[in-house]
């Protein structure tokens, strides 16, 4: 039987109290002055009828609810990327974003790395200052269970192809990180482009149109291109809107390239090999025909990587993508595209290249 | 390939052809140029027209459409004499007639004035007269001498109770098919604020079309850098859009409601329309009001246009894609004519099985309209 590679399963700190050792004196006054909390709900992004109760904070908790739980189909757990997200829900502070993160990361490596080799580690990284996040990325470079560098989909004003984000782009393809972009983030942004919603229905679906303005961000501002190391994981996003998405990139990419003299191959190129996508959650057709003609069109036995997403709840997509996949598609999107996708584990990371100039110019058109 | 390929010819009117496919042109771009905006504006608007301008920066201006200004190269009018106002595209009912509504046998346009998206976001009084303009504009030039043309309603869309006049004042002639939206709003569509034009425009039988443009806004989505990016990811932005509508119960509060959502693409509502009926089930306590599947609502409340026309590797994919919907008799062929993107009437939707592209071409929006097709042909 196949052996899980889990690309996405939550922890998070049940309190401030959990990241104290981790915090200098000055940021622990701080956060006990503002009353500032770990809180599990994260402002809106997960409120209790989206969770089966909070995420694992301690190594019993994440054994007996993910990696030694039977998996789909009883599989069990061999590998599992935490993902913790409590920096996710911060203030526009950049500098305690960042004492935040360093903190998180080290409980991560703390409470679970250093007991567990079936864990891998996401380095969450400040978003408000982009030399910061470069440095926590450096910091946590050398360690080979991290895997991945966090970005939240819903980020700052700018999106994460622009050159302000480049040198964390870089940084990450540098040490052969995958870089994730996760659901929710700055909650503090309307995920419109008209403001705030009304229901959480929308904020929760709002994630999948959000990541691809960020994936037509990374081809156009040529991010991809100037970083063919660079990997891009779409977690808790969904994926069956991708293939309209890339009929229209490159459509338009034909028609008005002028404008972008950097994107030297259709867009859908970069995306197919540069990007992949978890699978919770994933929303597909109930008829089993169009079921299947949707997989076939989405390329899903080469796009998907297997997520448990423990907490979250996301209905039964999943099981019906892995009800409708052939045993060598389900045997890729449960383990092997994952296991060639992460550092270490058997991935095949490319040759990394020198870090990319920390000033990323647009090669001026000819 | 439907996009205009800037090295062809300067004219590319296409000969006549001798078998009718009638046509009905869910998306034409006119233009009302500013001489002829201040002629129909009252004062003390025209004055302040003619001294302060618009306020509103409209898309091509953030996002800048680096050939020939983001239309068919062939489709700026001849110059006319020296010191004479410049004609942009679109501004020339001749010139529409010979590209566009003769060679292609349109027999009805609907003519979408973008301009009404930025203006409609005025000042409230300010708005109200600038609309009033352009729609008076539309029946003389447009509406009167060229019996095929239909017109949406410009009104000032920021400021409800001046739209609802607006729509009050034009909802007795026919010729007026629906009342004109941008996606881009100060607030989400579902906003309480907006739910008074829906109701007018429904009390009169009129759908609300919903176009792309108007004020550009960006938050958690981020801001866009380039017009690729901007346009490509255009469909998402009335996605979003549309699933506030649903979710956020204006459908449910406006029962005679029909929107159409033009130039947004078709091939993303599949997936969308699954994630609505997933989300739904677990997030039915969110949206008590919704008491069935939100994809049986969409199916009996939008219309969507066909441009820009989506170009798959497997060609097969867009047809699969669009039957997925659920809804291929709600989609309306559109050209979006003077754009650099033009979809061409006749060759455009060929990549579909003509059963399922023939009702697009007019009798979709025949019967959304209410228009007549010649000989009863009803596909």
């Amino acid at each position: 039987m196949t052996e899980l590679f889990d690309a996405d399963t939550h922890v998070a700190p049940a309190s401030f109290a959990d990241l104290a050792g981790s915090l200098s004196p000055y940021w622990r006054d701080y956060a006990a002055g503002a009353a500032l909390r770990a809180d599990p709900v994260q402002a809106s992004a997960y409120p209790p009828a989206m969770v089966d109760g909070p995420a694992p904070h301690d190594l019993a908790s994440l054994r007996a609810a993910v990696l030694d739980a039977p998996g789909p189909g009883g599989a069990r757990t061999g590998t599992a990327v935490l993902t913790c997200t409590t920096a996710f829900d911060v203030s526009r502070n950049h500098a305690f974003e960042a004492a935040l993160c360093r903190a998180v990361n080290t409980w991560t490596a703390q409470t679970f790395l250093d007991h567990e080799p079936r864990a891998r580690g996401s380095v969450a990284v400040p978003l408000g200052d982009p030399a910061a996040a470069v440095a926590e990325i450096e910091h946590r470079a050398g360690d080979p269970r991290f895997v991945q560098v966090l970005l939240p989909v819903r980020g700052h004003d700018l999106r994460w192809g622009h050159p302000v984000f480049r040198p964390v782009l870089a940084a990450a393809a540098a040490a052969g990180l995958v870089v994730t972009l996760h659901a929710w983030g700055r909650v503090g942004s309307a995920p419109t482009t008209t403001g705030f919603t009304h229901t959480y229905l929308q904020d929760y679906l709002s994630h999948g149109q959000v990541a691809q303005s960020q994936l037509v961000s990374l081809v156009a501002e040529g991010a991809l291109g100037a970083l063919p190391a660079l990997r891009v994981t779409v977690a808790e996003c969904g994926s069956s809107w991708l293939p309209p998405l890339l009929w229209r990139l490159d459509k338009e990419w034909r028609g008005i390239r002028r404008e972008v003299p950097w994107v030297d191959r259709p867009p859908s190129r970069y995306v197919r090999e540069q990007v992949r996508f978890t699978t919770a959650p994933i929303h597909l057709p109930r008829d089993p025909a169009e079921l299947r003609d949707a997989l076939d069109v989405l390329g899903a036995a080469e796009l998907l990587l297997h997520a448990g997403d423990h907490p979250h709840r996301h209905g039964d997509g999943a099981a019906r993508l892995l009800d409708a996949l052939d045993p060598a598609g389900r045997a890729a999107v449960l383990h092997g595209n994952a296991a060639g996708w992460y550092r270490g584990a058997g991935a095949v990371v490319p040759h990394v290249p020198a870090p990319a100039p920390v000033r990323h110019a647009p090669e001026v058109p000819r | 390939m439907t996009t205009i390929d800037s090295t062809a010819a300067t004219t590319r009117a296409p000969a006549r052809r001798r078998t009718r496919t009638p046509i009905v042109d869910a998306d034409i771009h006119p233009v009302v140029t500013p001489d002829r905006l201040a002629a129909a504006l009252p004062e003390p608007w025209r004055r302040r027209f003619l001294r302060f301008g618009l306020r509103g920066a409209p898309p091509p201006a953030v996002y800048p459409r680096v050939r020939h200004g983001g239309m068919r190269r062939d489709s700026h009018p001849a110059a006319g004499p020296p010191g004479s106002a410049v004609r942009p595209p679109g501004s020339d009912l001749d010139l529409m007639r010979s590209q566009l509504l003769d060679p292609y046998d349109v027999v009805a346009g609907v003519l979408i004035p973008m301009q009404g998206h930025t203006a409609g976001a005025e000042e409230p009084a300010f708005a109200a007269a600038l609309c009033r303009a352009y729609n008076d504009v539309l029946v003389t030039d447009w509406l009167d001498p060229e019996p095929r043309l239909r017109a949406s309603i410009c009104i000032p869309h920021e400021s409800p109770a001046e739209a609802v006049a607006e729509i009050e004042r034009r909802a007795a002639d026919p010729r007026f098919v629906q009342v004109l939206f941008p996606s881009g709003t100060f607030l989400p569509w579902s906003d309480a604020k907006y739910r008074p034009i829906y109701a007018a425009a429904a009390a009169h039988g009129l759908p609300v079309a919903i176009h792309l443009g108007g004020t550009e806004g960006h938050r958690g989505d981020g801001w866009p850098s380039f017009y690729l990016e901007q346009h490509a990811w255009y469909g998402n932005a009335v996605a979003v859009a549309l699933t506030g509508l649903v979710a956020g119960g204006v459908l449910e509060a406006v029962p005679d409601l029909q929107v159409v959502l033009v130039e947004g693409g078709v091939s993303w509502l599949p997936s969308l329309l699954w994630g609505l009926d997933d989300a739904w089930e677990l997030c039915r306590d969110d949206v008590p009001w919704l008491t069935r599947p939100p994809s049986e609502i969409v199916r009996e409340r939008l219309w969507f246009t066909t441009q820009p026309i989506d170009e798959p590797p497997v060609p097969a994919h867009l047809a699969t894609t669009w039957e997925q919907t659920g809804m291929t008799d709600r989609i309306l062929f559109s050209s979006d004519y003077p754009h650099w993107d033009f979809d061409d009437p006749i060759t455009a939707l060929r990549v579909l099985p003509a059963a399922l592209r023939r009702p697009m071409a007019a009798a979709n929006a025949a019967r959304l309209y209410g228009l007549t097709l010649p000989g009863g042909d009803d596909d």
